[in-house]
Formats: C-alpha cells, structure tokens, sequence
C-alpha cells in the first residue's frame, strides 16, 4: 500500500489485525547509514580482524618459512584502522565530533564496545605490524610482535563479528529478527574474506602449500555461512518477515559470490587440475561476495524497516523473547 | 479530564491578564503540580478526548523554535504533518473510519480518531542505550533528552528506537527528539503541549500518579460502554513489553496499537547484543581451530 491510498484500504476493524498500517507509513526510522560506506567499513573490519586471527593461528603453528604469509595477514590487519576508521568517521553527520565515541564506554550499545575493539585492534595490530617491520634490525622485535600479536587476534575476532550485533541491536526487523544467525553469518564471512585474501598473498609468494590449506578454510567458512544463512532465512519467514529487496542484485552477487568460490574449488579439485586461475579467481569472488554481503545487508534492512507490516508483524507478542 | 484538575488557590493571587514577571512554580496553576527535580514525570495522552486540533504541535514548535517540516498535503486525512521527525516532535495522527459509519455516535468523539504521538521517554530507553557518545541521558525528570552539544550525528539512536521517533536532522548534523521541555520543565512550568492543549487530552505530571489517573479514566470509559478502552505503555500491558517496562509517556488507545501506527509488542534492542557477540564469536573461534588443524605443522 502507498502513503497515498484512502484511509478505506484499511477500515478500522476489519481485516487481520497485525496487517493494519496508518497510511501505509512506516512506524520505524530506518537507520541513516550510506550502505556502500557502512558497508565498505564491516567488509574491512571483518577482513582486517580475520586476517590478524589466521596470520597470529599460523604464526603459532604454522611452518616456519610461511612467515611471508604472516607478514601479509599483519599488514591486512592495517585496513580497518586506517580505511575503516576514515569511512566510519565519513558516514557520522558531525564528522568533525568523531573523538566524543571516545568519552564513554557503553555495554548496551554495539557501536561503542565496537569503537573500544577498534582501538584496541589497532593499537596491538599497529604494535604488531611495526615491530614485524623493524625486526630486520632489531631481531629483539620478533619476539615483542609473536606477543602483541595475541591481543590483536582477540580483538580481531571480535572486529570481524560484532558488527552483527551492531545491527540486531536495532528496531529494525530483518537484522532484529536472527541476531544469532546474522553474527554467525558475518563472523564465517570475515574468516572466509580473510582467508581468500591470505591465499592470494601466499599464492603470490610462491607459497602454494599455504594457499591451499587457506582455500580449504575458506570453503569451510563459506559453507558455514550458507548454513547461516538458510536458518536465518528461516527464523524471517516463519515471523513472515520479507527478507527481499527492491534491489539491484546486491542479494544476488553476496550469493553468488559465497557459493560459486566453493563450486569453483569443486571443480578444480574433481578435475585434479589444481588449476591456480580457478583457485586465485574464487579467492576474489570470494572478497567481492562479502562485501556484497554486508552492503545488502544494510539495504534490505533499510527496506524492511521501511515496510509496517514488517516491523508489527516482528513486534508481535508471540516473538517476544521467553521472560519478558 | 473530566472531573478538573485540582486547581491551585494560587490563580487568586493573579486575577490580571497581564503579568508582571514570571510566574513561579508556574506548573502548579496549569497542571496543579510542582515540578520538583528527582521525581518521574511524563505525559498521558487520553485519545478519547483529542479534537485534533493541533494546538500541541503547534505549541512544542513555538516553544522550541522548530523550522517546518514541509509545507503541502499529504492526501491522509487532516494529517498533513505525516510523521514525528528531528523537527516535529508532536504529531496528532487522524484516522478517518469511512469503512463503518454507526447511525448513532458513540460515548466520545465522532467516528474519527485521533491520536498525539509523542517520545515515549522509555523507562529503558533504548536511543539511550545505543548512544555510544553519551549524548543521550536520563535528566532530573526521568526524562530521556539529547545533549546538543555531544551529539555527533552517528544515527544509530535512530534504528534503535522501537517507536521510529528519534531522527538525525540533515540542517545541523545532530540528533533531535521530544525534550519533554526540559527547559521549561527547570523553570518550573509545564511542558508546552500540555499546557496548550484545551481538552486535556495530554495531561502532564508525575508517572505515578498519571497511571493512576489513567486506569480510572479506563474504569470510567469501560462504564460507559466503551469497553475497547486500554492502557498503552503501562507496565504489564502493551507497549511495556520486551525489558521496556513501562512509557513515561502512555496512551488511551481505543483500537489495536497498530492503527495508530504503534507496534503491540515492543523490545529492548539491547537484550539481543549479548546473545548476538556470543555466537558470533563462537563461530569465529570455531573457524580458528578449524585453521589451527589446518595449518598445524611441527618442523
């Protein structure tokens, strides 16, 4: 129904009762956010956390001469503090008040236990990365990067998933509706974005047994993602919340780049080929996929709150959650 | 309110149209209370008795000097303000029922209704419990305001609230919302609806008592035959739900929450973040040990 229709499209009792609407208008503010920024930053912080976790992972047990590997994922974990900060500060409407986020440190609000992981990350990340680039001349460093490495990978575990909650901690239906299913979603994605991204740079040093093992990861990630994603889709459709979008395929292209990655290292595997184009090509479409997963994400969820069935069907007493 | 508001012997002590300085205490004579910090103050709004005749909105935009939203017609009934935003922070809905004529009127209004929305100062509010500035507070009044000079324009309040009231102004970067005029209220007088409202739709004064006053006002209308009267926002009912508690400022609705453009069963938004990061982290740290197997190699 458009805001346009005469109030007799919805006569005062009749009809199901949660399917009324006043005028068709939305009952939600949708969130202000430019999805393409918003975005472009939980890609980043998503990329950047996953990759300072799987280089510290390999780091720890990896094979020694995969160190180029390891200075790689430290030098990706430097996206989110430097690119990502930048969008996040882009997208606030006093951008010039960016540093009040750091007056408080609030547990209710995502947004500010995810400003504090950001500093952390990029404080342990930087100290990481710096002493990794000054170990060729103080070999003392190596050691001081293998132990900040650990609070960075922590607080990029974190980074790579808290952007979920970000969004479930909202009144918005579609991200409000799944919160663990979204966090699952989002958290696969970042480790398997982190992983194509390390495979690319292993791939590229030569390091075709690393990039390999970082291809399975990625396969695993994206498969538990696509699980992810079909309980999500699931748990809307039984509060008969749309999960579509008027869109523009961005739902299309974060499917299509979480499962064609797989099916790709299907084939290369079936054919016993190894092919390293296939392999180096999944890597990217994987990166694309979860960019493209986060940016309609955030679109579908503006649309939904946009939509008043949406949202009173959501807001119905049988979804309130046991004990309140 | 149809019984009148205890009225204070004080309007004796000003029997002149013009005054010579501000009153003191001035809620005391228009709404026969005195604001007093450290109490709970709010708003009920009785739609049974609203005219729809604006003067609120008017009001809050005079007194809070708020530029117009967008001149025009909206095609809604007498509605033409659409919707609360950064600017209108009082917006009185009209719904026309064209559907079900009576041939006899009912006990109140016609066979319209009419409804002014408001912030709905949550007990739990969640626009505070999202800020991650601290911009957004809880004052003296148990009211919950934006501080102006904090604010950064991050937005996220906006999403987080249930009742889609909070919004990022695009003139000055900032969030906006119902004060439930703060200013007035540390200067003693009623907020500026309240007091302009000439039916007392809105009535004005300490939760408590408000409830109270309601729940009879709902005894009343039930006597009268207006048996679909009910309370929306105090605690237990609708509109209190998901870890809200209870409205500071609550309704007499008398059809479905939904009609007047208002969810049944609100939540917290912040009752989801723990179970959120948990799984997500659950994930995250399942994929790492699937990546420690992985690349495990002794040499």
């Amino acid at each position: 129904m458009t805001a346009t229709q005469p109030p007799s499209a919805t006569p005062i009792g009749r009809g199901p009762e949660e399917d009324r609407t006043y005028y068709g208008r939305p009952a939600l503010k949708a969130a202000p956010f430019e999805k393409w920024v918003v975005g472009g930053y939980i890609f980043l912080a998503g990329l950047s956390g996953a990759a300072q976790l799987l280089s510290t992972v390999a780091d720890l047990v990896g094979r020694k001469k995969d160190e180029a590997v390891v200075s790689y994922g430290r030098w990706l974990s430097a996206l989110a503090p430097t690119v990502g900060s930048a969008l996040l500060i882009y997208d606030l409407n006093t951008p010039k008040r960016f540093y009040n986020m750091l007056r408080i440190l609030k547990r209710t609000s995502p947004m500010s236990i995810g400003t504090w992981l950001l500093m952390a990350f990029s404080a342990f990340g930087g100290m990481t990365l710096s002493c990794t680039l000054l170990a060729g001349r103080l070999p003392r460093l190596r050691r001081v990067a293998r132990v900040t490495q650990i609070p960075a990978a922590v607080a990029g575990a974190g980074l790579s998933t808290y952007t979920a909650s970000l969004l479930s901690a909202t009144s918005t239906p579609l991200w409000a509706a799944a919160p663990k299913a979204l966090a699952i979603r989002f958290g696969s994605s970042s480790v398997a974005a982190g992983a194509a991204a390390l495979s690319l740079g292993a791939r590229h040093r030569g390091r075709h047994r690393a990039a390999r093992d970082l291809d399975t990861l990625m396969v695993v990630a994206l498969m538990v993602e696509a699980l992810a994603t079909v309980a999500s889709e699931n748990t809307c459709h039984k509060k008969r919340i749309s999960v579509g979008t008027e869109g523009n395929g961005l739902q299309a292209a974060a499917t299509v780049g979480m499962l064609l990655p797989v099916g790709l290292h299907a084939i290369s595997i079936a054919t016993r080929r190894r092919d390293t184009r296939l392999q180096h090509w999944a890597s990217w479409i994987a990166l694309a996929g979860s960019l493209c997963l986060r940016v309609s994400v955030l679109e579908a969820g503006i649309e939904s709150a946009n939509r008043p069935r949406d949202y009173f069907r959501f807001a119905r007493p049988e979804n309130l959650p046991p004990g309140t | 309110m149809s019984k009148g508001l205890p009225l204070s012997k004080r309007v004796l002590e000003y029997p002149d149209s013009r005054l010579p300085h501000m009153m003191p205490d001035e809620a005391e004579l228009t709404a026969g209370i005195r604001v007093v910090s450290g109490k709970s103050y709010g708003f009920f709004t009785d739609t049974t008795v609203c005219i729809g005749c604006k003067a609120c909105e008017v009001a809050c935009k005079e007194w809070n000097n708020l530029p117009a939203d967008h001149l025009g017609l909206t095609g809604n009934s007498y509605d033409n303000t659409g919707a609360l935003s950064a600017n209108t922070w009082r917006h009185v809905a009209f719904i026309e029922n064209l559907a079900d004529r009576p041939t006899g009127m009912p006990a109140f209004q016609s066979n319209w209704l009419m409804m002014s929305d408001v912030c709905k100062h949550c007990h739990n509010p969640p626009c505070m419990e999202a800020c991650p500035t601290g911009a957004l507070f809880k004052t003296e009044f148990d009211t919950v305001v934006v501080q102006q000079d904090i604010c950064n324009g991050c937005g996220y309040c906006v999403p987080a609230c249930p009742f889609g009231v909070v919004d990022v102004s695009k003139l000055d970067g900032k969030a906006h919302k119902c004060t439930l005029c703060y200013d007035r209220l540390k200067g003693g007088l009623e907020p500026a609806c309240a007091k302009s409202c000439p039916t007392d739709s809105i009535q004005f004064g300490e939760v408590a008592d408000l409830q109270e006053r309601a729940r009879r006002r709902v005894e009343e209308l039930h006597g009268l035959g207006v048996t679909s009267a009910y309370l929306y926002g105090t605690p237990g009912g609708p509109g209190a739900t998901g870890g809200l508690a209870y409205l500071n400022a609550f309704f007499l609705l008398t059809e479905t929450p939904e009609t007047y453009n208002l969810p049944e069963a609100p939540t917290r938004p912040a009752n989801r973040v723990a179970a959120s990061l948990v799984s997500g982290l659950a994930a995250v740290a399942g994929l790492a040990l699937a990546a420690l197997a992985l690349f495990v190699h002794p040499d």
